[in-house]
């Protein structure tokens, strides 16, 4: 991916895609699952009402372990190399490289806003009201 | 004690737990349109079980907030102009 072409329809590109697409998923789940045990422990400690705490310690555990089950699989996949740490240093360096390519890239229309769309019901069209 | 209103720090923790969990729940739901490893996207659907379930549990803790309003069915003000 290092010459990236900018042909995107050239399969060239397509290569390893799968395999960069998910470390990137998993990577942002990962951080989020921590995130979220981070957030609610500070919300818990600033919380005194009951059932407010009651709702907050239960979805902390719910948190820790989807973060436990999130670490799993990424060790398993082999996404995530907590313990061999070139390996992991690599696997960061391709992941930013291959990224900033990404963000190199002219992937949109240049005018996204789409007005028109959303703002109004298709009868709006003839002004407000149905055919008639 | 279960009706009690909230105290005003305590509905802004709330606040940004919920929004947290509205984000995430987003991003599980988004993502796995996207993932290719089928192991990635069951754990993912998982967390929008739970998140879903979360967003339920924060919304009626958010209730008691002391500035809890009625909630109307559409963003009040329109986006677009």
């Amino acid at each position: 991916m290092k010459h990236m072409n900018h042909d995107y329809l050239d399969p060239i590109n397509s290569l390893h895609v799968p395999e960069l697409a998910d470390t990137t998923f998993a990577m942002d789940f990962l951080i989020r699952a921590k995130e979220g045990v981070r957030n609610l422990a500070f919300a818990l400690t600033e919380t005194a009402s009951p059932d407010a705490r009651a709702v907050l310690r239960n979805q902390l555990r719910q948190a820790i372990a989807m973060h436990q089950e999130i670490t799993e699989l990424m060790l398993r996949k082999k996404w995530f190399h907590p313990y061999e740490l070139q390996e992991q240093y690599q696997l960061d360096m391709l992941s930013a490289n291959n990224t900033v390519l990404i963000g190199q890239m002219n992937l949109f229309p240049d005018d996204t806003s789409r007005i028109g769309m959303f703002d109004r019901t298709p009868d709006d069209a003839n002004h407000g009201g149905a055919l008639t | 004690m279960n009706n009690q209103v909230l105290a005003a720090h305590e509905s802004l923790e709330i606040h940004e737990v919920l929004n947290f969990k509205t984000l995430c729940l987003a991003k599980s739901k988004l993502m796995q349109g996207l993932v290719f490893d089928q192991e990635l996207r069951a754990l993912m659907q998982k967390d929008v079980q739970q998140s879903t379930q979360a967003i339920a549990e924060l919304q009626a803790v958010y209730a008691k907030a002391p500035f809890q309003a009625p909630v109307p069915q559409n963003r009040p003000t329109p986006i677009i102009e």
